[in-house]
């Protein structure tokens, strides 16, 4: 293989993976918190696209119930992302209080969580599948602005393109990245969210407002899993509302591998998925599918507790 | 009662299967398993049957023998015992999250090979499956046999000194393993009877649906199945025959409601086609308030209380 | 209160007894749990341990009944080494236990609690369970009788049907012994048995003890804080202190150890 070639199949790699990397972020936040896996996040990772549809004005399809509705709204972009993940920020809290306090508060096993954000996610997916119907949306052209549609990473003579959009995901990836890690390591809100997971009642005795910080993890969840349905759905068009679903099944994958509740991990085991899935040999280009799951069964057998996390000792 | 059942022909057999199928759930977890591995091992026993009715024992017209069925029925149990146990070995020394997870890929990656092989179809999948029977309801006559089998057969697991080493592993796996109840043994002769329940199901599901793709044993299907038996109930057999029973009839008779008219258009179509939102809701309301199913063990001994308590 | 009569101390060399704990040695990250303790039981002892919390008894019952695994050591029992084996392979061997916090299964009855105890000492399968053939169906009717036997023994003969998990604190305890026992142990070790119980339920206990041990020939391992219970019950004490042996002997001896006064600072109940 080339090496200009070698060096698109890696830029081709590091882009679906920080697809999954972005995904991965809210997913895994939550577990480090609350020691849960939120199934829901890939929902509300459609509803984040889907907002974000609505608020740039565009109108849905002609199926389901609100057949041919749009918002009286007409947003820029970038206001449309922000104002879609603030609307999936806010769901995210909502399934939070109906959904995941009940649970918490009966002391129920993380398994029970896990089946209960199962059936949320599907109920949620169905919402918006008998709200808009099925059908594939792609957001309009050029939003941002007159920026090129790729870069080139090679010469002129030897083009090594990555779309402009896959950048800025990578980008905005690394700097969600940056942020959290500066928040949960720096910060007194980081210090005392770091509290919460180790032990939320003890928590509580030394009188932080768990319940507000919950809900904070919430929100920023939330909020990412928006910007991350968006800038997806920007990326490769929202495929129907079960494109979540699928994002969430791989991102189970993507958090195991890189270690539950590993913030940086969310991102490697992200960005190694990326890349394996991209070296693929092209006569099996069709099994690619099946590898974040193969992976996720090979280390779980290995290594549950993934390329970044802890061994998990057990007390008897 | 002849136009009913030809009516509900497709819907009966269907609740049929259902129950069974969500007694394969019920195995593992009687030892304190969720594993969501059954849909990958109904995806396989229909494919069993289907490659074995339409490429090896193609029928030329007329009926396809129900011998050949029961046979497709026995290959199939087989052939999930040895992928339960291939796949169960190394999976079931995971627990509780890990465990479901690593069943989730497992029935993922069965899913996306049979999307690309050629024996089973690829895509489009197998079509024209035979069929042993004339008429959709004359499938009662194996379906309804295997579910008072497996319904014995589970019931009987209950009472039997291997039942209770499953149930003492749900309690407390530490405590009963210190008691001498082997964990591991048991987990994978749970989940490999569970493997066996599915396979069959599938096997006798690919004739009677006539068709068999990746479509069929999907994430989707196992949970359907979760709500059957989390709603159902998860304590006793009686709770996944009856979740699965009255489940799979819901959206028809929902739709029925829909039908009836004087619905506001709104509502008859959430009646029609929210039948998942349904079972999501239901789940999730399932697991706050009736951690362990509708039907439970004191619910069974209020009702049976005529026979006496059960100790 | 009277004494028990102090059974003979045996040396090293005929207490190739029972059960022999060589230089154990347990690490938990940077934690050590617990550090070179050797010792060994001799037939028919009941063999006290104690020592202030945190000192390592209840690490060193995981470490016998194979539930953690040394670090280092070794252990014997009747003369073969079962260091690293797993808990049900220990349990077949005629180990048994209880649980500081008792791990009764709450949801089943009594009687199904002791009943599964008696697994290892039962060979009927899934089919021959299944089918109920008549080899199965008898077993289970040894079973069931055993386990009412051992009801009795303990004195909750009158309610086996009821989930464990409604039993009293002190009911509770007792039905763990009778399940321990099901097990048909040479071997029974006791993680603070007393816990919880009023000074009625404290003697009726030390009773069962002793009589448990005349009638089934049983040599057992006992943890408890009570100190007058100790001192009436074990023929031999050890006691521990951030995981070491810091002293060993009849219980008078031990009393009056300075090391062992030092470790309780007084803090004798």
């Amino acid at each position: 293989m080339t090496r200009s070639l070698l060096f698109q199949q890696v830029l081709n790699g590091l882009a679906i993976g920080s697809v999954y990397a972005i995904f991965a972020l809210g997913y895994t936040l939550i577990f480090s918190i609350l020691r849960i896996i939120n199934f829901t996040h890939g929902a509300i990772f459609t509803l984040g696209a889907y907002a974000t549809y609505a608020l740039t004005g565009a109108s849905f399809g002609f199926n389901g119930l609100l057949a041919n509705a749009s918002l009286p709204v007409r947003l820029p972009f970038v206001l449309a992302l922000i104002g879609g993940s603030l609307f999936a920020a806010v769901c995210g809290v909502i399934v939070e209080r109906l959904a995941f306090r009940p649970l918490r508060a009966r002391g129920s096993d993380p398994l029970l969580t896990l089946v209960s954000s199962l059936g949320v996610a599907v109920a949620l997916v169905n919402v918006i599948q008998y709200l808009f119907g099925a059908e594939a949306y792609s957001y309009p052209a050029d939003p941002f602005g007159h920026l090129p549609s790729a870069v080139n990473f090679g010469t002129a003579a030897q083009p090594i393109l990555v779309r402009t959009v896959q950048v800025i995901i990578f980008g905005v990836s690394m700097v969600v990245l940056a942020v959290l890690t500066v928040l949960m390591n720096a910060t007194r809100t980081g210090k005392a969210l770091r509290a919460v997971a180790e032990d939320t009642v003890t928590a509580s005795l030394l009188g932080i407002d768990t319940d507000r910080l919950i809900l904070l993890t919430f929100v920023i969840s939330g909020f990412l899993g928006g910007v991350s349905g968006t800038l997806v759905g920007l990326s490769v068009g929202i495929a129907g509302p079960y494109f979540g679903i699928a994002f969430g099944l791989k991102g189970l994958a993507v958090i195991v591998l890189g270690g539950l509740g590993d913030i940086p991990g969310a991102v490697v085991g992200g960005l190694v998925i990326g890349l394996v899935e991209a070296f693929v040999p092209s006569q099996y280009i069709a099994y690619r599918e099946a590898v974040p799951f193969a992976l996720l069964f090979v280390v779980l057998l290995l290594r549950p507790q993934g390329l970044l996390g802890r061994t998990i000792v057990q007390k008897v | 009662m002849p136009a009913f059942l030809a009516a509900y022909d497709f819907l009966l057999v269907s609740m049929v299967l259902a129950a069974v199928l969500a007694l394969s759930l019920y195995v593992p977890l009687m030892a304190g398993q969720l594993s969501l591995a059954s849909p990958g091992f109904y995806a396989l026993g229909g494919y069993i049957a289907a490659i074995t009715s339409t490429k090896i024992f193609p029928t030329a017209g007329g009926l396809y023998p129900v011998s050949l069925v029961l046979l497709e029925m026995v290959v199939a149990a087989l052939a999930s015992a040895v992928l339960g146990l291939l796949v169960g070995v190394p999976a079931l020394r995971l627990r509780g999250i890990f465990l479901a997870l690593a069943t989730i890929a497992f029935v993922e990656i069965l899913r996306v090979v049979s999307l690309n092989l050629d024996v089973t179809g690829g895509a489009i999948g197998i079509f024209g499956v035979p069929q042993p029977f004339a008429s959709q309801i004359q499938y009662m006559w194996l379906g309804l046999p295997l579910l008072g089998l497996c319904m014995l057969f589970v019931a009987r697991l209950e009472q039997s000194r291997t039942g209770r080493a499953l149930i003492a592993l749900r309690e407390d796996e530490l405590a009963a393993d210190a008691m001498g109840v082997d964990p591991t043994r048991y987990k994978v002769l749970a989940f490999t009877v569970s493997a066996m329940i599915a396979g069959v199901v599938g096997a006798l599901s690919a004739h009677f649906i006539n068709t068999w793709n990746s479509r069929q044993g999907t994430f989707d299907t196992g949970v359907s199945l979760m709500a059957f038996v989390l709603i159902g109930g998860s304590r006793t057999f009686v709770g996944p025959v009856v979740g699965g029973l009255v489940l799979t009839a819901l959206p028809e008779a929902l739709r029925g409601i829909a039908d009836v008219g004087g619905l506001p258009a709104w509502l008859a179509q959430f009646l029609r086609d929210g039948r998942l939102i349904i079972f999501g809701v239901m789940i999730a309301l399932g697991t706050v308030f009736f951690p362990h199913g509708l039907i439970t063990p004191t619910v069974l001994q209020r009702l049976g209380r005529r026979r006496g308590s059960a100790v | 209160m009277s004494v028990a009569p102090a059974r003979a101390a045996t040396g090293p060399a005929a207490a190739a007894g029972v059960l022999g704990v060589e230089a154990l040695t347990c690490r938990f990250g940077g934690v050590v749990a617990v550090s070179e303790v050797s010792f060994s039981v001799a037939r028919g002892e009941v063999f006290g341990l104690i020592g202030p919390n945190g000192a390592g008894k209840t690490t060193l019952f995981n470490l016998v009944t194979g539930l953690t695994t040394p670090t280092a050591g070794r252990l014997r029992y009747q003369d073969r080494d079962i260091t690293g084996l797993p808990p049900h392979r220990i349990a077949a061997l005629g180990i048994a236990r209880t649980f500081q916090n008792v791990r009764l299964f709450g949801e089943l009855s009594a009687l199904h609690n002791v009943m599964i105890a008696r697994h290892v000492r039962t060979r009927s399968g899934l089919v021959s369970g299944v089918l109920g053939l008549p080899f199965a169906r008898a077993e289970e009717r040894v079973t069931r009788q055993r386990a009412m036997d051992l009801l009795a023994l303990v004195g909750l003969a009158d309610r086996p049907g009821e989930q464990a998990r409604n039993f009293s604190y002190g009911d509770q305890r007792r039905l763990e012994i009778a399940r321990a026992l099901a097990l048909e142990p040479q071997l029974l070790l006791l993680d603070e048995p007393a816990a919880g119980m009023n000074t009625g339920e404290k003697r009726g206990l030390s009773d069962l003890i002793r009589g448990v041990r005349a009638r089934l020939d049983l040599t057992i391992l006992l943890i408890e804080h009570h100190v007058p219970l100790v001192m009436d019950l074990c023929d031999r004490i050890a006691v521990l202190n951030f995981g070491q042996l810091i002293a060993l002997g009849p219980p008078a001896a031990v009393q009056k150890n300075p090391a062992v006064i030092e470790a309780y600072l007084g803090d004798e109940a």
